[in-house]
């Protein structure tokens, strides 16, 4: 299991009983705490196996050390802090096929974070789009 | 042979700028900006106290080509596992039966909501005013209705392939008699539909889909997996893969008003308002459903809110919208309370009222409540003692003659149903948030179990006029109103709910529920 502060149990989730009802019920937690974690949802396919394990668990994983992946039976659950990103013209080649961001969106089941695609990337992240950041479209040739 | 000077120019030109062999997705978009959207005078008749900007996009670029094309790739991926794979390894007699009665509950009322969202977001289509964001309501209406017809067909099947069909095929029939069918359709049509445009969005879009799909439609696959079911995965992660888009319209609908003055006055309070109604109905028929709809538990249904609700919706949602004014729901605290213990409460009610249902119940094992115990303490005192009591009494048994609502009469514990959320409530035996209050409007008592729907009713009280089902029902006897209201199965005598899941059990019947008497009685005209 993983000790990161991203992890599906992490902090108050490991505790039980009253530890975790002490926890829950504490003053500090009766407002909601900003957070610049993000979550993925990505529900599990020949494709979507290949992009979590192969490139964000493997060529990618250095990248994004705050990535947290977990298999929860029908999806992988993704938690970073700031944001994750994939690259649809590495998966495709990875896959030996065309594989566009559209084809990536078949799969993709959830999203916690301002998600947006651009060209062939997909990318989730805490900025605030539209609101802090401008949605860019797609650059003229 | 010589070719001509036009024929030549036009080769040359060609040579020079080559036409493109295929144009991407994006491009197109790019290319249908330049086009002459002009929204910005539009006349809507679903109005809205926010003023719309007209600047907002869509955050995934999506033309209808696209669009279709992938909808049409889930679909085949979709349908081809459940008619191929699943079928052929009989996977629909493989799920535990208790849980093959939450899915009665789960998919049925989902596929209510579904529908009425694509009212909702076709009238977001015509109240907005930016081309991008009419797109992506466009894209969402078409969504609900892939929803609604998938919903539709996961109880086919599981009617068709799988075991106890009855609740699976005839649902809707029961809704005059079943205490959770009202609730229901206040968070998933009246929620989504009735009222100012924007309202409606963030009911559907930043609280019911951002907040609380993730519960119901991601989380609830992993109890799924747990208690052997594939089809409900399989279609649910289906129906998920368009509600990420459904967010980011929920989200530039709070982009296409953060500068507008009006949302300083009252985003916060629509916000709340929003949550409040959403949690209000999903935090205990979730729970509830989740752990004592299951045989195999994934874990407390107050750490899956603690994560979905609290700390991903909570903080990354709403906290994050902070220095736009966003606050934490005010309402907070109160549904915190309710997502630890209004669940038990719901359950203990549901049992009690079990022959309105259209599905089949059963009471927690001793290992179950030992999972309560541990996870709840103070749970065995409050709930457990009371279901050893009525176990004790026969009360899955037919012949017994006992009925689990006796005992809340028999110990002056009267059940309301809170007039505005339509959740029925026991303020005299409960551990969530919820006291009475009586309120009197027109020559008519109303009851409301929480502050928070008190003060939406006393905003607007003729929108909260659904008769309940002890008001509908007074005085006529319980059998009678499961004839009347199609609470029966095929053979025209055995009910379609039943208090346990035993194959072997005996199945209640219209007969056994007439030896008792039970005759409705409204408790507001007692007060």
């Amino acid at each position: 299991m993983s000790k990161s502060s991203n992890a599906y149990n992490a902090g108050i989730m490991q505790k039980t009983g009253k530890a975790f009802a002490d926890e829950y019920f504490a003053e500090d937690n009766q407002v909601v705490h900003e957070s610049h974690e993000v979550v993925l949802v990505l529900k599990k396919s020949d494709e979507l196996n290949t992009v979590v394990e192969e490139i964000l668990q493997g060529s990618h994983k250095a990248d994004n050390p705050t990535l947290v992946v977990e298999d929860r039976a029908g999806f992988w659950w993704l938690k970073a802090t700031g944001k994750i990103e994939i690259d649809c013209v590495e998966v495709s080649e990875l896959l030996g096929k065309h594989y566009s961001v559209y084809d990536l969106l078949v799969d993709v089941s959830s999203t916690i974070g301002r998600a947006y695609t651009l060209g062939e990337t997909f990318t989730i992240t805490s900025e605030l789009m539209g609101l802090d950041v401008k949605l860019k479209d797609l650059a003229a040739a | 042979m010589a070719i001509s000077t036009a024929t030549k120019a036009a080769t040359d030109a060609l040579a020079a700028n080559p036409a493109p062999v295929s144009v991407g997705a994006q491009e197109v978009h790019r290319w249908m900006q330049s086009f002459t959207w002009d929204f910005d005078k539009n006349r809507t008749k679903y109005s809205t106290k926010y003023k719309m900007a007209n600047d907002t996009k869509e955050q995934f670029k999506l033309i209808a080509k696209e669009y279709a094309r992938m909808e049409s790739v889930k679909d085949e991926r979709q349908f081809g596992s459940l008619q191929d794979v699943l079928t052929r390894v009989d996977a629909a007699n493989r799920v535990h039966p208790k849980w093959n009665e939450s899915m009665k509950v789960i998919s049925n009322f989902l596929e209510v909501g579904e529908y009425n969202a694509i009212a909702a977001t076709g009238m977001l289509w015509d109240s907005a005013t930016a081309p991008e964001q009419k797109n992506g309501y466009l894209g969402q209406v078409l969504d609900e209705i892939r929803h609604t017809n998938q919903c539709a067909y996961i109880n086919y099947y599981f009617a068709k392939q799988g075991q106890d069909a009855a609740g699976h095929n005839d649902a809707r029939r029961t809704r005059a008699i079943g205490p959770l069918w009202k609730g229901m359709k206040r968070v998933f049509s009246d929620g989504f539909i009735s009222g100012d445009a924007v309202e409606c969005s963030i009911n559907l879009q930043l609280v019911g889909e951002a907040c609380f799909t993730n519960p119901l439609i991601v989380a609830v696959t992993e109890w799924a997996s747990a208690n052997g079911d594939e089809m409900t995965p399989t279609v649910f992660l289906s129906i998920e893969t368009d509600e990420l888009r459904h967010m980011a319209n929920g989200y530039q609908t709070v982009v296409s008003i953060a500068n507008d003055e009006a949302a300083s006055k009252y985003l916060n309070t629509d916000l709340n308002n929003a949550f409040w109604t959403q949690q209000k109905y999903f935090t205990p028929v979730l729970g509830m459903m989740f752990e004592y709809g299951s045989h195999f538990k994934v874990e407390p249904w107050v750490k899956t809110w603690n994560r979905w609700v609290y700390e991903d919706w909570g903080g990354i949602w709403i906290g994050r919208l902070g220095k736009y004014g966003v606050e934490s729901p005010r309402s907070l605290r109160d549904a915190k309370k309710d997502a630890y213990w209004a669940h038990h409460d719901l359950f203990l009610i549901a049992y009690a009222l079990w022959p309105t249902g259209f599905f089949r119940l059963s009471l927690p094992t001793q290992e179950e409540a030992d999972w309560y115990e541990a996870n709840y303490p103070g749970w065995y005192d409050m709930y457990g003692k009371v279901y050893d009591e009525w176990r004790a009494r026969g009360c899955e048994d037919p012949s017994s003659g006992f009925l689990p609502i006796q005992w809340f009469i028999e110990n002056n514990h009267p059940i309301y149903i809170d007039r505005v959320s339509q959740v029925p409530f026991c303020p005299s035996y409960c551990k969530g948030e919820s006291t009475l209050r009586v309120l009197e409007y027109n020559g008519k008592k109303h009851s409301f179990s929480d502050q928070w729907g008190e003060r939406m009713w006393l905003s607007e009280p003729e929108r909260y006029e659904c008769q309940n089902i002890f008001e509908q029902y007074e005085g006529r006897e319980l059998s009678e109103v499961i004839a009347e209201g199609f609470g029966l199965r095929s053979d025209g005598k055995t009910l379609i709910s039943q208090p346990h899941t035993k194959k072997d059990g005996k199945l209640w019947t219209l007969d056994d529920i007439k030896r008792i008497n039970c005759v409705f009685s409204d408790p507001l005209k007692a007060l």
